[in-house]
């Protein structure tokens, strides 16, 4: 059953690595400093009760899909658009896929760099001092544009570094000590903060439900939105990472199911590490970036053993950080690699030298890391998502998929539930976020921005892809895949 | 704002902890232990069927009510390939019996 791709491909050493590979993408700054604070934002366990429903009914059937599409076609993103579709237009809505994940990674990046910064300073002790102030020191930090883009720099020569060898000599050898490692240090970090008092108020904020909000829109849309994105679902992760799975490898335990509820797991450590420690301070739990970078930094020094758990603390979150940027910069250096005369090694420095440079501005300035977040994260990533799934769902067909390949070798037997979810629902969802993001911010100039970029990207790639290929013969469409 | 879990507030956090750390862990116990069942019956007996026995009644029937499809030809070899690897071995992955085994027909 094995095609012939004429490219010697890497695989995965261990399942293990593969699932901490996985889960180590789709962890990152957001399942810390984002979920706590929206669950508490959002009627706390009201919340939490919507996001599980929608993790097990959308975001779990959607990695499944994306995963079983890298292994089913052995190939990156524009492979896989063009192993169904063939040459030409189709891998355009591969390079679009690609380029948001650059763009993902350009204002990532600064983040990483942010962490490295006060994981530096943590061992430094510098939050320790008499006179620290923490709004000062951040507020000095990230107004020094050379310092961020210097930071910048090293993160971009860290995860360069070790995506230069390859898939199980690189990736996999670093996330499968840092995966676990990440796990211990936030529980280490959250059983100090539940054994402070005023802990339980932390608690009660994230977990006491709210019923009136399971009957607000806003509620739903926010869990969605956590839910779908907080898990990878339609980046190209899955499915890059999932091209390097063996044919004898289980898709809907390692790429969805483990996927899911692993990076919701970190989630909800976050909460146990994030919220007791801010109400037992008193702090104000719902300031995004400032909640991990000034209110809890003012809180270690007063901790018993704050040196230890600050430590413990960055350190966790530069393993999320760090290992999100693998993943996410890997979905470029795979379809670089394979869709040019490129190496690996000239692929890594493509791709990343493409989003250090485009990530200047954001390392630059906070403001124009938010114009992207918000472009990227509103309209890029559910364009992305909206491409994949409608290729397993509708070129492929899920039925078929599912019987064909997700229960190919599978450890766990999938029915026919699945089929309408990645058909009709996630596509289905996927335009309604557009939507909803577009109407709800139709004033304000990023929303338009966002779309009017989005759409031309997705024109311009479908032109660029159609021109390259253009006099050269087409591969016969629906070529079955690897295996 | 309650300064203190409700009933409620306890349910949910243990719900979550449950359908999270307990189903990741499962998860994750069940599939590397599957693996090294997989690697195992590899290494002894050279091959593993690939489907389980409802997956593959499935894929059969799929076959039987597409006789056109574009994929055909790859789904019966993947049907044969697994028929072919249950009756040539001893010990298979999934839950076949004997006389399910001797049923399967080569497409």
């Amino acid at each position: 059953m094995e095609e012939d791709t004429g490219l010697a491909r890497d695989q995965w050493a261990t399942r293990f690595g593969f699932v901490m590979a996985l889960v180590g993408a789709v962890v990152g700054s957001g399942n810390i400093w984002r979920m706590p604070y929206v669950a508490g934002m959002n009627g706390g366990g009201a919340f939490l009760v919507i996001y599980l429903v929608l993790l097990y009914l959308i975001a779990v059937p959607g990695l499944m899909a994306e995963t079983l599409l890298g292994r089913y076609t052995q190939r990156g993103v524009i492979g896989a658009f063009k192993n169904f579709l063939g040459e030409g237009w189709s891998e355009g809505l591969g390079l679009v896929v690609v380029i948001v994940n650059i763009g993902l990674m350009s204002y990532y990046a600064p983040v990483i760099a942010w962490t490295i910064y006060y994981l530096a300073h943590a061992v430094l002790g510098t939050f320790y001092q008499p006179g620290f102030d923490p709004t000062a020191f951040w507020a000095a930090f990230s107004g020094s544009p050379l310092l961020v883009v210097g930071l910048h720099t090293l993160v971009a020569v860290l995860v360069g570094f070790v995506l230069l060898f390859g898939i199980s000599d690189g990736i996999e050898r670093v996330v499968k000590w840092m995966i676990p490692a990440l796990v211990v240090t936030l529980s280490a970090v959250a059983i100090k903060g539940l054994t402070l008092p005023g802990a339980m108020e932390g608690l009660a904020f994230a977990f006491n439900p709210e019923w009136k909000y399971m009957t607000d829109a806003n509620t739903w849309i926010a869990a969605l939105g956590q839910a779908l994105f907080s898990t990878g679902l339609g980046w190209g992760i899955a499915l890059t990472y999932g091209s390097y799975l063996g044919k004898n490898d289980d898709v809907p335990l390692g790429g969805g199911l483990i996927t899911a509820v692993g990076n919701t797991s970190i989630g909800l450590l976050a909460i146990f590490t994030v919220f007791p420690a801010v109400f037992a301070f008193g702090l104000e739990p719902t300031t995004g970036a400032e909640l991990t970078f000034v209110s809890l930094v003012s809180i270690f020094p007063s901790m018993t053993g704050g040196y230890i758990w600050g430590l413990l603390f960055f350190l966790g979150f530069l393993f999320a950080t760090y290992s999100s940027g693998l993943g996410i910069t890997e979905v470029g250096v795979t379809t670089v690699k394979e869709e040019t005369r490129l190496t690996r090694t000239q692929s890594v420095i493509a791709v990343v030298g493409a989003w250090w440079l485009l990530g200047i501005p954001s390392a630059y300035s906070s403001e124009f890391l938010g114009w992207m977040d918000f472009m990227f994260g509103n309209f890029g990533l559910p364009l992305a998502t909206l491409m994949i799934l409608i290729l397993v769902g509708w070129v492929i067909d899920s039925k078929r998929a599912r019987i064909l390949d997700l229960n190919h070798n599978s450890d766990v037997y999938i029915g026919s539930y699945w089929d309408p979810i990645i058909k009709y629902v996630i596509p289905t969802v996927m335009v309604f976020i557009m939507g909803y993001y577009f109407a709800t911010n139709i004033e304000d100039p990023r929303a338009i921005s966002g779309l009017a970029l989005m759409v031309g990207l997705t024109i311009g790639s479908i032109l660029l892809m159609q021109f390259i290929r253009r006099g050269k013969t087409n591969e016969p469409a629906l070529t079955p895949g690897g295996d | 704002m309650a300064e203190t879990l409700t009933a409620f507030g306890w349910v949910v956090m243990l719900s979550m902890i449950i359908t999270l750390w307990c189903a990741s862990l499962v998860a994750l116990r069940k599939t590397l232990s599957e693996e090294d069942k997989k690697a195992e019956l590899i290494t002894r007996q050279g091959a593993i069927e690939s489907y389980s026995p409802r997956a593959l009644f499935e894929l059969r029937e799929w076959i039987e009510n597409h006789p056109n499809d574009p994929y055909r030809e790859i789904a019966v070899q993947r049907y044969n390939e697994c028929v072919e690897t249950l009756k040539k071995t001893d010990e298979s992955f999934y839950d076949w019996n004997d006389s399910q085994i001797s049923n399967l027909e080569r497409l």
